[in-house]
């Protein structure tokens, strides 16, 4: 790790801002490239190590009693992860995908995300980052077992064969177990064949999820559940406006409160620690706190009408001159002054919780120097860090046990709740188990960030566009995210006073230098123009950020598709037809609009008072169209239907895919017509599902998924299928009222 | 001490009376397939049968079930022995992140005991209570619909556990 950032900055050609900011976009683009490791690293002990198994490296272990452990890299939070990755392996070791026994991976080196540097999972990319090194690693396991059997029953191995996890030879069929120890003591091999599409038995079929009977029964285990003799719950006291401090306490009440063990102040609040759960949770509200609040964010406030605050703050920087380049091509904003006709459009799209089924929780026991962590994480290996921080233990002393994540969305690749877990063990000495409640959730999230956009796009004599330029204003996630990641990032030989600083003042560096991509992502590449620029102004209030399904996109997909249905209506175009003329350049995401019209029956006759409206987006390397069929009575709106097309390459599990365009819809709905999170005086308003309600099923319209038959290599689908969705129920709007909605949530 | 019947077995909880129901079951009597999602009674993660009815148990005091019948996702079926609706909850691929799926199989048991044809509506009207945020809606549809019609044929069953064995939780009846 330590010589690919020195290689990188080595490699910046200019000054050592350059090379800085390249340093810094790598971490928010992924751009820190490492191999997934065929071979055991020697730093780490392998999980579950065995020394009669066979294994390769940390993901696979063949025991020689047969059982076939898949320790899962990772995370699985309803994407399907566990069924696909369990697959690609099945597929090339040659045997039933559940006779493999899938492991939710621990934190440790073998299991980072091969893009990103850390163990995280998102960004849709674990198929598609493990979809070759994973089939290498299962062909080249199944031929050092063939290999093993040729040996030890004296056949050639071209007459060793195999069936679903056996060898088979001479009509002789015998587990792969059987010859796991002498395997494990050949040389491992490097280049087995990979099968071809047509010898494929598992990936491309559908078939029923692996994790859907634990999870049919109540016996998958989420964090939530951990339990253990001795383990008390811990409730946490947050001021109601991120970033604020305890300046007073008085927690005599509380104590006396039943079942109450102990209270304890830790970095941002006051914890109550009881023996159940709601015992904790009722002496919360004793306690007697006064906070000292952070300036800046205590003076914001949604409504507020004043150019320096609420919305009107993000159009004050949209208007002004000042501004970052993130994008640019051919002759940029200058090429404006020579269109024909200038079109202009403006949209905003609010702060929004991902309120996950699961509120945020995790369990820690300290025991002398020793940390253990039991937590659903989309980054086991920042919990680690973030534990061994908060204990103030060494790293190498925290041990994660990974469970399934009720729901993740993003919010999950944070560590706030792991490192409020490991601060109250610290403090009070006890095993505990920290829950949220919903309400801790809502307010305390890392919120998507809200954003205005401006276009301005010039067309030709013809209509077409020449040139596509767009400003963003609104915060960015990634300085948020720096103090997060960079202790798992930046190599071990710095000294840890660095490290901190690197964090600490992650912000004011990052936000100094560089444009994160999230901020701009999906507002400009779609479509054909000659001219092209992409700029951007941080207005940021100081609201905590994260990753919010589909990151920029789940903004930038409403904002453009609006903006483009807006240019087609005024010239008059169809608009299937007119975005068609603009992806010459971009075929697959073509193609899925051409197969949504066909689909969906474009421009054919609908039952009275029903409108189609479309809207196309392409992210995380994969292409998704939707055409919505809706209608607008007496101020309310309908959504009859939803056809989505996908093209996302080799779709390993079909009904997967399907699931996650439904989900990522279904999602998508919930926060084109609902979603809004408001701040006053600094604080979030809303509390749970009845002010910030989630779509239910007498909500959900009826959706019809088309998958693109492909022979690439698969790409995302956790995330592509939410972006396009809010354009297409607002470009409805506009085909059956004529209104044109320019804000997210839509209010017809 | 509050004595009922869970999942077919009387048990007695020394839990103060307004502990609400879930964190009884959870807590005190470790029987973990029921969730906590919004303590509200919005969202439905917590659902139980109370008397065959779906019921959230996070607002619930534990007082009001005395003498009452509770049915927990785990007096339903267990990964031996399937209901009909989990069969097909595991046919369809129902559940995505599972969180509130033990829920959602509350909702639908109830929907199917009182009518084993139910329209797309009347799945709307027995299933709205539970939210989804992995949007499995148009799955649960699907499975409630086969599960109807394995059911009305005679070749289902409600419930696949006549009661919960309590070999595993041997502290069913211990009191926190």
């Amino acid at each position: 790790m330590a010589t690919l950032i020195e290689k990188d900055l080595i490699d910046s050609k200019t000054n050592i801002s350059t090379s800085r900011r390249n340093f810094l976009k790598n971490l928010a683009s992924g751009g820190l490239v490492v191999g997934l490791p065929l071979t055991a690293c020697a730093s780490a002990p392998l999980p579950g190590e065995n020394k009669n198994a066979l294994q390769p490296n940390a993901l696979l272990q063949i025991t020689s009693d047969n059982t076939i452990n898949f320790y899962l890299p990772r995370s699985e939070m309803g994407q399907g992860t566990y069924t696909g990755l369990t697959t690609i392996v099945a597929e090339e070791l040659d045997v039933h995908p559940s006779s493999i026994n899938v492991i939710n991976a621990t934190a440790h080196d073998d299991y980072k995300n091969i893009e990103y540097g850390i163990q995280v999972t998102g960004g849709s990319n674990s198929i598609r980052t493990h979809f070759l090194p994973l089939r290498h690693l299962a062909a080249n396991t199944r031929l050092v077992i063939r290999q093993a059997a040729s040996q030890q029953l004296k056949q050639p191995l071209a007459s060793i064969q195999t069936d679903d996890g056996k060898i088979v030879v001479n009509g002789k069929a015998l587990p792969y177990g059987e010859f796991a120890d002498f395997a494990n003591q050949l040389e491992f091999p490097e280049d087995a064949p990979l099968k071809d599409k047509s010898q494929f038995k598992y990936m491309g079929k559908n078939a029923p999820r692996l994790d859907g009977l634990a999870k049919s029964t109540g016996t998958a285990e989420f964090g939530m559940d951990v339990d253990f003799e001795g383990l008390h719950r811990a409730a946490l006291k947050r001021c109601p406006v991120f970033g604020g401090t305890v300046k007073s306490l008085n927690a005599d009440d509380a104590k006396k409160m039943p079942g109450v063990k102990s209270v304890v102040q830790i970095h941002n609040g006051v914890a109550v620690i009881a023996d159940h759960y709601y015992q904790a949770k009722n002496a919360l509200p004793k306690l007697k706190i006064e906070w000292d609040r952070p300036e800046t964010l205590s003076k914001f406030s949604s409504d507020s009408t004043a150019a320096d605050n609420g919305k009107g703050w993000f159009k004050t920087a949209l208007d002004s001159d000042e501004s970052t380049n993130a994008f640019e091509q051919g002759d940029g904003l200058d090429a404006l002054k020579l269109a024909d006709t200038v079109v202009s459009g403006e949209y905003w799209a609010p702060y929004l919780a991902h309120a996950t089924m699961e509120p945020m929780n995790c369990t820690a026991k300290l025991d002398g120097d020793k940390l253990e962590l039991w937590v659903g994480s989309q980054a086991p290996d920042l919990a680690k860090f973030a534990g061994a921080y908060y204990a103030d233990v060494p790293k190498d002393n925290v041990t994660v046990h990974s469970t399934f994540l009720g729901g993740g969305f993003g919010r999950r690749s944070a560590t706030d709740f792991v490192a409020e877990a490991a601060a109250i063990a610290k403090a009070s000495g006890l095993p505990i188990q920290l829950v949220w409640s919903r309400e801790d959730d809502m307010q305390f999230d890392v919120y998507r960030p809200a954003a205005m956009a401006k276009f301005k796009v010039g067309l030709n004599k013809e209509g077409l566009i020449d040139s596509w330029t767009v400003k963003r204003s609104g915060p960015q996630i990634m300085p948020y995210t720096l103090d997060n990641i960079v202790d798992g990032v930046m190599p071990s030989f710095l000294p840890n006073g660095m490290v901190d600083w690197m964090s600490k003042a992650g912000y004011s560096i990052f936000d100094s230098l560089t444009v994160d991509h999230a901020s701009v992502e999906g507002l400009y590449e779609d479509y054909d123009a000659k001219h092209k620029s992409s700029d951007h102004v941080t207005v940021d209030p100081g609201l905590p950020l994260g990753y919010w399904r589909s990151v920029g996109h789940s903004y930038s997909g409403f904002f453009k598709e609006s903006m483009m249905d807006e240019i087609a209506t005024l010239q008059k175009q169809d608009a299937v037809e007119y975005r068609l003329k603009h992806l010459t350049s971009n075929p697959k995401l073509a193609n899925t609009l051409k197969v949504a019209a066909k689909t969906a029956g474009w421009k054919q006759p609908l039952p009275k008072g029903h409108f189609h409206g479309v809207a196309t987006h392409a992210s995380f390397s994969s292409f998704a169209s939707q055409i919505t069929e809706v209608s607008v009575k007496n101020g309310q709106l309908h959504i009859h239907k939803v056809v989505c097309v996908i093209d996302c390459g080799l779709a390993i599990n079909p009904d997967i895919v399907k699931a996650q365009m439904e989900s990522g819809i279904i999602y998508g709905l919930t926060a084109a017509l609902y979603g809004e999170i408001t701040l006053k005086d600094g604080a979030v308003q809303q509390s749970n599902f009845h002010d910030y309600p989630a779509l239910r099923i007498n909500e959900s319209p009826e959706i019809e998924v088309v998958i693109i038959d492909s022979d690439d290599a698969p790409t995302g689908v956790g995330e592509p299928g939410l972006p396009p969705i809010a354009a297409a129920i607002s470009n409805g709007i506009f085909a059956a009222t004529g209104k044109r909605l320019r804000s997210l949530p839509l209010k017809v | 001490m509050i004595s009922f019947e869970l999942n077919g077995q009387t048990v007695q909880v020394d839990a103060t009376p307004d502990t609400p129901l879930l964190w009884t079951i959870r807590d005190h009597l470790n029987l973990k397939g029921s969730k906590f999602g919004c303590g509200m009674g919005l969202c439905g993660a917590c659902s139980m049968l109370l008397d065959g009815e779906s019921t959230r148990t996070c607002i619930l005091p534990v007082s009001a079930v005395q003498g009452r019948k509770v049915t927990t996702i785990e007096g339903i079926g267990n990964p031996d022995m399937l209901s009909t609706l989990q069969q097909a909850w595991v046919d369809a691929s129902v559940p995505q992140c599972g969180y509130c799926q033990s829920g959602q199989l509350v909702s639908a048991t109830a929907l199917l005991s009182k009518n084993n044809n139910p329209s797309d509506e009347e799945i709307d009207n027995a299933m709205s209570g539970n939210i989804c945020r992995c949007g499995t809606y148009p799955s649960i549809k699907k499975a409630i619909k086969q599960a109807a019609k394995d059911i009305k044929s005679g070749n289902g069953r409600l419930q696949a556990v006549s009661h919960y064995d309590p070999s595993n939780t041997n502290n069913m009846t211990q009191e926190a």
